[in-house]
């Protein structure tokens, strides 16, 4: 389970821009939920998968995985217990190196890398068959440099890497928003599909509110660093895409586009 | 005899000793090659590091060390130069070409210090080169056993390095750090670690040259740099670096290359002061290629050479 105890930060503190990105926000999720957070631009998302991951430092607060305080730790102390996809196809994955190599580096996540050869026979066909569930011919590619691959296969190949070795909490941050409306439903399907089967702990972040009402347990609204709504059970079986944006103070044309 | 003929003939016969001097400086186009291709890190502390080996190296040698310890000392003084540089980068956030340019700097009075003077006569001492039997000592034949068999040696482990599990972390690094730092690994230790064998391979390299010229000099280094990015473009020009085996293959291959085309060009009577500008133009030129062809074709893929 995941648990965000009244978590604050202020960028530019004490300047004229400041920006107070997490107000005290305070967020739960157990063990094997799926919860969707929302929100307008600005509104902490980012801050907050970022404070989860550790590549931000809260200025107060704590963040606990399975009870554990992982508040002190460093982005690759935490990622033996947690697996991200970014938005960017380009972040998740390294382009100079093969599929199998990535394959590889992500599967030695939460492990001590040995000085035995990385990739073996054994490994080599374990990584073709979790490819394949994909049905986009990468098992069949696995030394070709990920650099070649299209941005979908690239985001396919970041969602497969993640969720090997089932971490105990899975972030996904806007993972679909940079492909074309086709791939993103791949990538989406493969998504919840691996998430169920693996009972995975996920929070994902999006701006597509269709997805938002198709799936997860519960959705959360995010709104100036602050959780400002949150929606389950029979409530979320129920709400509606008109719904969630007449819940955005600030309508933007990018989310009644997204839907 | 013409103008060719006698090239051909001074060329020729400087061939064992060019071999001999390209098989030493081989490791400090290694030294280049691990910070620019394998970790991204445009580095110039093999500048100062070659002759920090060097002088470290002539100073145990004179004072009558074995001439393994001596380079054993030498390659943990670079590594450690090289260490200081990839902290400084991390550490205060300092481009990492100024945090080579400090070092190098730096460096320049700690090897003066070192050897108290600007330079020191070991000629005599025994050197590693003196261990290749049947072979008498100081000829060119036993520098190039002696300094081929480590280049394999050295090729086989690296090669060895970047296959296993903590090789193709390293490697990562290079190619995406936050990917790499969100699949657990350590950017810091592996830049820290990766840097500094950069800089154990530029000092070892000085160490070397130590024994095979017979003295340290603090200027040793000068203009080492450029040398050795020459020698790595062509050695990639040659070997291609599609994959890993190919990418620690180019400094040898193009060590040995270049130093070969210098020692043409000086047979053909280009003035040895004309050597550095000479370089200068020809890195230019390969750094210049790929915006120049831009027009024509695709874009060129990213030159972690350009800054």
């Amino acid at each position: 389970m995941l648990e965000i105890q009244s978590a604050r930060k202020v960028f530019y503190k004490g300047q004229a821009d400041e920006k107070i990105a997490l107000d005290g926000l305070n967020l739960s999720l157990k063990t094997g939920e799926f919860g969707v957070v929302i929100g307008s631009n600005g509104a902490g998302k980012s801050s907050m998968l970022n404070a989860i991951s550790g590549s931000l430092v809260l200025d107060s607060g704590k963040v606990l995985i399975n009870d554990d305080d992982v508040t002190p730790m460093p982005v690759h102390k935490r990622a033996a217990r947690l697996a991200r996809v970014f938005q960017d196809p380009m972040r998740g994955t390294a382009a100079s190196m093969t599929v199998a190599e990535n394959m590889l580096l992500a599967e030695l996540r939460a492990k001590t890398r040995s000085l035995r050869p990385g990739l073996n026979a054994a490994r080599l066909a374990s990584y073709k068959e979790r490819l394949a569930v994909l049905g986009l011919g990468l098992e069949n590619r696995l030394n070709t440099k990920v650099e070649l691959l299209s941005g979908g296969q690239r985001q396919s190949l970041s969602l497969i890497m993640a969720v090997g070795g089932s971490p105990e909490l899975l972030l996904l941050d806007e993972h679909t928003a940079a492909l074309d409306p086709r791939t993103a439903d791949i990538v989406m399907q493969a998504t919840i599909r691996t998430v169920e089967a693996l009972k995975l702990t996920t929070l994902m972040v999006t701006h597509n509110m269709q997805h938002a009402v198709d799936f997860g347990d519960r959705v959360i609204m995010l709104d100036a660093g602050k959780m400002r709504l949150e929606i389950a059970g029979e409530e979320k079986a129920n709400v509606t895409v008109t719904d969630l944006i007449g819940h955005f103070s600030v309508k933007t044309d990018r989310m009644l586009l997204a839907s | 005899m013409g103008f060719f003929e006698t090239t051909l003939a001074s060329f020729i016969a400087l061939i064992p000793v060019t071999l001999a001097q390209s098989l030493i400086l081989s490791f400090v186009v290694l030294g280049i090659m691990i910070p620019f291709r394998m970790l991204s890190f445009p580095d110039l502390t093999s500048e100062g590091a070659f002759p920090l080996g060097g002088c470290v190296c002539g100073v145990l040698l004179a004072a009558g060390a074995s001439p393994l310890v001596a380079i054993a000392v030498a390659l943990l003084a670079g590594f450690l130069a090289g260490c200081c540089t990839a902290f400084i980068h991390l550490r205060f956030r300092i481009h990492s070409l100024l945090a080579g340019i400090l070092i190098m700097t730096m460096l320049y009075s700690v090897n003066l210090r070192i050897m108290g003077r600007s330079n020191l006569s070991v000629f005599g001492n025994p050197t590693v080169f003196d261990w290749v039997p049947g072979m008498q000592a100081g000829f060119p034949a036993s520098k190039i056993v002696v300094a081929g068999l480590i280049s394999l040696l050295v090729l086989a482990l690296l090669y060895f390095f970047f296959k296993t599990e903590k090789g193709t972390a390293v490697r990562a690094v290079g190619s995406n750090p936050d990917m790499a730092e969100a699949q657990g690994i350590n950017v810091w230790a592996a830049t820290i670690g990766g840097i500094g064998l950069a800089g154990a391979f530029s000092a070892g390299s000085g160490a070397l040259m130590v024994q095979s010229q017979g003295f340290a000099d603090v200027n040793m280094g000068l203009g080492i740099l450029i040398n050795g990015l020459a020698a790595l473009m062509i050695g990639e020009a040659i070997t291609g670096k599609q994959t890993v085996l190919r990418q620690l293959a180019a400094p040898f291959v193009g060590a040995i290359v270049y130093y070969q085309l210098v020692s043409l060009c000086l047979a053909a009577g280009m003035p040895p002061p004309d050597l550095k500008l000479a370089t200068g133009l020809f890195v230019l030129t390969m750094l210049a290629l790929p915006s120049l062809k831009l027009s024509r074709g695709p874009a060129a893929a990213k030159e972690t050479f350009r800054e």
